[in-house]
């Protein structure tokens, strides 16, 4: 069927064979989803898009024909169109994601080249469905290639042209889900190790007030994605909260060691950002306490991992003593505040599951620091474990003016097929999961047929949900985004 | 040991809540990121809440202040600090202050859930000892949660009306009073789950009613406060007297200003109505549907004593009550709007309702006197009988007509409607023993009988029906309320004669009972207040009435104004029908003849014919004694006729005009050519008085008055 459809295409120039394809593949899968609600990707698709759409050439001795700019501005038109018209977001998503999931092929560099163009172009146009899609994109595609999209964007619209950030700023409006896998991916893009890394201001600043407007924001991919047990490695965390408790922590070093290295001024305006920032991460973590009590998650679904504290932890412990702390004393007081708050914070609110012992072992060779020496040794009278049990203290935040679109989490995974192996966990039965795995290593797309054995025993998968409700957890609804976010009264005395 | 780590703990609070307030002025974010921080570590620490409510107040953030403040009115319902915050709040909710803060606290109270407010203001209410100030919470608290209603209405109700009673209220227009009527007891009967007994209603209805009349009748002195900044020109302007802001002791001035109030009464009496199953249709929408309605039932029903009638009693009492009141004050605010406080219709004029005597300058004097006579008795004899079917003077009371000029009252119509409403609304409500019976029981306790206004327009009703006896016990009575009513503003203004209103009706109701000394009294005692008005324009006011002659049979009243330029005219005319019968009765009064002259100057030549009697008495007589000729008589026309009576032709008439002209004349006899000197002395006289004739006659006949009120009174001895 493949073949027959390629070989009508040849025929054609390369546009009209790019808007054929997309055509015939639209078809294609529409059909697939009638029949499985997770649509098989298999390879003939792929290879076709390659060609048509990637103008990678199958036979080997042919030349790669390349578009010239101009065609290549009317192809991403094409594609934007497409996803534009296509009302069905479960075929959206499956043509998107054989377009652009990462085939660990020759047509990946073309792949992510054009799947920067198109991001931006959504951007720069308000495409809600392909913002969308490129949310999920972020969710399911290994961090490092998620990093690089962030880079195109940053590139285009926090260096080219003075205020276009002003643009990607209004984004916030459009698809708030998009804006939370961007801030992810952004953060690890930005992990402030190096001068270079630290995010430049107007991103900064978008950012902050992003999430000082909303600090939902901050959970909106996690409050959209079925639950899973533990994070997978390689692949972009469900909140950037880890990135931005580092970018809060880290930052008044790092910006100590910029100056140092410069020899530039104080850099108050961004500190009041930082100082913004966390106090809005604080914030996120107290709506995500009501969220997680709510579910009957309290305790048992961590968002921060305490893996990935150690190296923070360690890199500040550095910093402190790299700069020399007769100079730095306040930046590293305010360093260490910042920490012992969003430890604090963030194992109050659940969002991190480890003990106070833990905590004084990880931070043991850190400075000292008295509000740091109060959260190691807990509140003096002890507070119960579980929240249910400890009287109730509310989000500190405003109530957002803004309700969120009701999303489907991303819909049809055809990713399942594409990704590694999904391992049952035990407590969350049947939920797939994603092992570690240490680099994203190109997988066949046939590979991991265990899992997809395993997809049958979802008997009532409907066609839009990815995963429905979780067996083990009933109460948890797998879509409602904020469910209410009412005032949260609840006198619990 | 666990002392020593209790101790431990406070330290870290007050180290958590001291680095927030350390960091607040310069980096508030991070304050709060503290204090986050400190509520994880030390939920139930109260002061780091209470911090970061402060942060969030300061910072005017309503939604997260409320929710704070909320967990803290949880939580902490024992700090005294939380009362006195909620305290603040419901002051701004009830107050009328427009500044930020107190926007900015009610808008903290808004974003409350409406759950949180019920019981932030319950228990804000039992907390509060004040009565006045926990009936305004409570009523927050009934306005914004009906369903509160049910429980809560009728006890609040009941503790202002308590209230008033133990806290000794003079007026009914108090605080609590309002309170009750105006914004609970709507709440109370418009809400369906409420039940109430019909006479707890009737109860109800009555504290409105009274609250409503009283604060519509209101006198606009009752503000001290505005007293002393009153000047002259602040009392010639009405508009200005009424932008005085009124305010009820105890309540704010927005809450002391209430809008329609006759609707506000109208719907409360009809909900009442409804609830107590009287007769009513859907539609009765107005009064004029009520007062039909009452008529109806008037005339359906004969005895309202029977017990299945009570319902109907009460409609008809209550429902005739308030229109009655309401059309009362309707009339009184056009006639005398002074009296009121509140919008009264620009520059208008006091009036006073009197007898029409503009035919006094007929010739069938002596009958028409009579007529007066007969008429008093009458009425007299109706008074007795007030209701009954007294063919004669009922119907001719009913229909007697009412002089107005247009120029003196704007809305003519409209106020002898309401004159005539109020009249007919007193008769039913006296046309039988049981009405008579509740109407006397609802007013007695109101003291209605020290109702000024009330008192006027009885008076004026008892002049309209011809009960002149009757009219002057009003009268007095009258006088007897004006004293404590009136203060120092007496004659502040000239001309203005509002404060002699009943001395002007006291005189012609004298006058109508044939009682002339009296009436001369009284015309008398109002001369000193009267400022002659500069020219006599009573000529075109009289003509203009002219213009329905067949109206003018003595039977017709008319409203005046009240200022000298009206008053002065009907006066002199009430003085000269007075002295005409003296001077034209068969005895011989030189005097009385001479003082009717001198008034007959009055609105010449309209009294041309009297004149003409007169002196046709004079040349009877032969000879004429009236030594204040010359002081007052500068009518050109009289005093050529006089020059000529004393000809060959004229009847050479002996006319004693000069001062101790007698006495002179006795002395001149003796020696040859004296009566040559006193005609040399006469004919002198006569040409000083022709010079004299551009006077302003008021101003003469003023002086006349004032000068002569012994020899004026003695010739109606």
């Amino acid at each position: 069927m493949m073949s027959d459809i390629r070989h009508s295409l040849l025929r054609r120039d390369a546009l009209s064979a790019a808007k054929e394809v997309l055509y015939h593949l639209d078809i294609y899968f529409s059909s697939q989803l009638q029949n499985a609600p997770v649509p098989m990707v298999e390879k003939g698709p792929i290879e076709l898009l390659e060609e048509f759409i990637f103008q990678i050439p199958k036979d080997r001795g042919s030349h790669s024909k390349r578009l010239t700019a101009m065609q290549e501005l009317q192809l991403l038109e094409i594609l934007c169109n497409y996803f534009q018209d296509q009302t069905k977001e479960p075929v959206r998503q499956v043509i998107f994601s054989s377009l652009f999931s990462p085939q660990g092929s020759k047509a990946d560099e073309q792949r992510m080249a054009l799947l920067g163009k198109l991001t931006s172009m959504a951007v720069a146009v308000c495409r809600l469905p392909v913002l969308e899609c490129a949310a999920s994109w972020l969710q399911r595609t290994p961090a490092v290639y998620c990093v690089r999209l962030a880079k195109a964007l940053v590139g285009d619209y926090c260096g080219l042209v003075p205020g276009s950030i002003q643009t990607l700023k209004q984004i916030f409006n459009v698809s708030p889900r998009f804006c939370c896998q961007f801030i992810t991916a952004v953060a690890a893009l930005y992990d402030m190790s190096t001068e270079e890394l630290i995010p430049p201001h107007d991103l900064l600043e978008m950012i902050v007030s992003w999430i000082f407007e909303d600090p939902r924001l901050i959970l909106i991919t996690f409050l959209n994605t079925p639950i899973t047990a533990n994070l997978p490695i390689g692949y972009l965390d469900f909140s950037p909260l880890m990135g931005l408790v580092r970018w809060c922590v880290i930052a008044p070093l790092a910006y100590r060691r910029k100056q140092k290295a410069a020899g530039g001024g104080p850099v108050v305006e961004e500190q009041n950002l930082y100082s913004k920032l966390h106090l809005s991460v604080l914030q996120g973590l107290m709506v995500l306490q009501t969220h997680l009590t709510e579910k009957s998650l309290y305790g048992r679904l961590a968002l921060i991992l305490f893996d990935q504290l150690v190296p923070l932890v360690e890199e500040l412990g550095q910093l402190c003593e790299e700069l020399n702390p007769l100079n730095a004393e306040q930046e590293m007081e305010l360093a260490l505040d910042r920490l012992a708050q969003a430890l604090q914070v963030s194992m109050a609110t659940g969002a991190l599951l480890c003990t106070r012992d833990d905590l004084r072992t990880l931070c043991a060779r850190l400075p000292h620091n008295n509000l740091m020496q109060l959260v190691v040794s807990g509140p003096v009278q002890p507070q119960p474990a579980h929240p249910s049990l400890t009287p109730a203290y509310y989000p500190h935040i405003h109530t957002p003016p803004l309700g969120y679109p009701t999303l489907p989490a991303h819909a049809a995974l055809p990713t399942h097929a594409a990704l590694p192996t999904h391992t049952a966990l035990p407590t969350h039965a049947a939920l797939p999961t994603h092992t570690a795995i240490p680099t994203h290593t190109p997988i066949p797309a046939h590979a991991a047929l265990p899992t997809h054995t395993a997809l049958p025993t979802h008997p009532a998968l409907p066609a839009h949900a990815a995963l429905p409700a979780h067996p083990a957890l009933p109460g948890h609804p797998v879509q409602t985004f904020m469910p209410g976010m009412t005032f949260p009264f609840r006198p619990m005395r | 040991m666990s002392l020593r780590r209790s101790m431990a703990g406070l330290g870290d609070c007050e180290f958590l809540v001291r680095r927030a307030r350390e960091l607040v002025k310069e980096d508030t974010c991070a304050a709060r990121a503290w204090l986050i921080t400190a509520r994880t570590l030390y939920p139930q620490d109260f002061n780091i809440q209470y911090e970061m409510y402060n942060i969030e107040r300061n910072a005017e953030r309503t939604a997260s202040a409320g929710r704070l403040l909320y967990d803290m009115f949880v939580n902490f319902s024992e700090q005294p600090v939380v009362w006195r915050e909620i305290g603040v709040i419901t002051a701004a909710l009830r107050n009328d202050l427009q500044d930020k803060q107190t926007q900015f606290l009610r808008g903290l109270f808004e974003a409350l859930p409406g759950r949180v407010q019920c019981e932030m203001l319950l228990k804000a209410t039992e907390q509060c000892f004040n009565t006045l100030e926990r009936a305004e919470m409570l009523l927050l608290l009934l306005r914004r949660f009906p369903e509160t209603v049910v429980q809560h209405g009728v006890s609040l109700g009941e503790t202002l009306l308590e209230a008033e009673s133990l806290e000794d209220q003079d007026s009914p227009v108090n605080c609590f009073r309002k309170l009750f009527v105006c914004d609970v007891l709507p709440l109370i009967i418009n809400n369906p789950d409420v039940r109430l007994p019909s006479s707890l209603l009737y109860k109800y209805l009555n504290k409105a009613v009274e609250f409503y009349i009283n604060y519509v009748t209101r006198s606009p002195q009752t503000d001290p406060q505005h007293q002393g900044s009153q000047d002259t020109s602040d009392l010639l302007s009405p508009t200005k007297r009424s932008s005085q802001k009124y305010i009820i002791e105890g309540l704010t001035e927005k809450s002391s200003q209430i809008l329609d109030p006759w609707d506000r009464l109208f719907k409360i009496l009809s909900v009442v109505g409804r609830r107590c199953e009287w007769q009513m249709d859907k539609s009765t929408r107005n009064f004029n549907d009520l007062f039909h309605r009452v008529k109806e039932l008037c005339r359906y029903i004969s005895n309202f004593d029977n017990e299945a009638n009570a319902k109907y009693k009460n409609q008809v009492v209550y429902s005739t009550t308030l229109i009655f009141f309401k059309s009362v004050f309707q009339y009184i605010s056009a006639i005398q709007p002074s009296l009121f406080q509140g919008p009264n219709t620009p520059s208008q004029v006091p009036i006073v309702l009197l007898e029409d005597i503009s035919n006094v300058f007929s010739e069938v004097d002596i009958s028409s006197g009579k007529h007066i006579h007969k008429r008093r008795k009458l009425a007299d004899s109706r008074e007795k009988t007030m209701s009954s079917d007294d063919e004669d003077l009922s119907g001719k009371g009913r229909s007697r007509h009412v002089i107005v000029n247009k120029n003196d009252l704007a809305n003519t119509n409209e106020v002898l409607e309401s004159f005539k409403t109020a009249r007919e609304c007193w008769d039913i409500l006296h046309s039988s023993e049981a009405l008579d019976k509740e109407f006397s029981r609802i007013c007695i306790p109101w003291k209605t009988d020290t109702w000024l206004w009330l008192r006027i327009f009885l008076t004026d009703m008892v002049i309209y029906q011809g009960q002149h006896k009757k009219a002057i016990n009003s009268l007095h009575l009258m006088a007897s309320l004006q004293g404590s009513h009136l203060p120092t503003q007496q004659m502040m203004t000239q001309g203005n004669l509002e404060q002699q209103r009943s001395t002007i009706q006291l005189a012609a109701c004298h006058f109508a009972l044939g009682e002339y000394k009296l009436t001369c009294e009284k015309i008398l005692e109002l001369m000193n207040f009267i400022v002659p008005p500069p020219q006599e324009v009573s000529k075109t006011r009289e003509e203009q009435s002219k213009v329905k002659p067949k109206f003018r049979k003595g039977f017709d009243l008319k409203l005046l104004p009240c200022t000298s330029k009206c008053v002065m005219p009907y006066c002199l005319q009430l003085l000269l029908a007075s002295i005409k019968l003296r001077a034209f009765s068969d005895n011989r009064d030189d005097m009385a003849l001479g003082h009717l002259i001198v008034l007959l100057q009055h609105a010449w030549p309209r009294g041309e014919n009297l004149f003409l009697k007169a002196i046709g008495k004079i040349c009877q007589q032969g000879n004429f004694q009236y030594e204040n000729f010359f002081n007052y008589i500068t009518n050109v026309d009289m005093l050529e006729e006089f020059a000529y009576l004393r000809t060959q032709e004229g009847g050479k008439i002996h006319l004693e005009l000069i001062p101790n002209q007698g006495v002179l004349l006795k002395h001149h006899t003796v020696t040859r050519g004296i009566t040559k000197g006193v005609k040399e002395d006469f004919r002198l006289a006569m040409e000083r008085q022709v010079s004299r004739c551009a006077e302003n006659l008021m101003v003469v006949l003023h002086r006349f008055c004032i000068n002569e009120k012994i020899l004026l009174l003695q010739c109606l001895a």
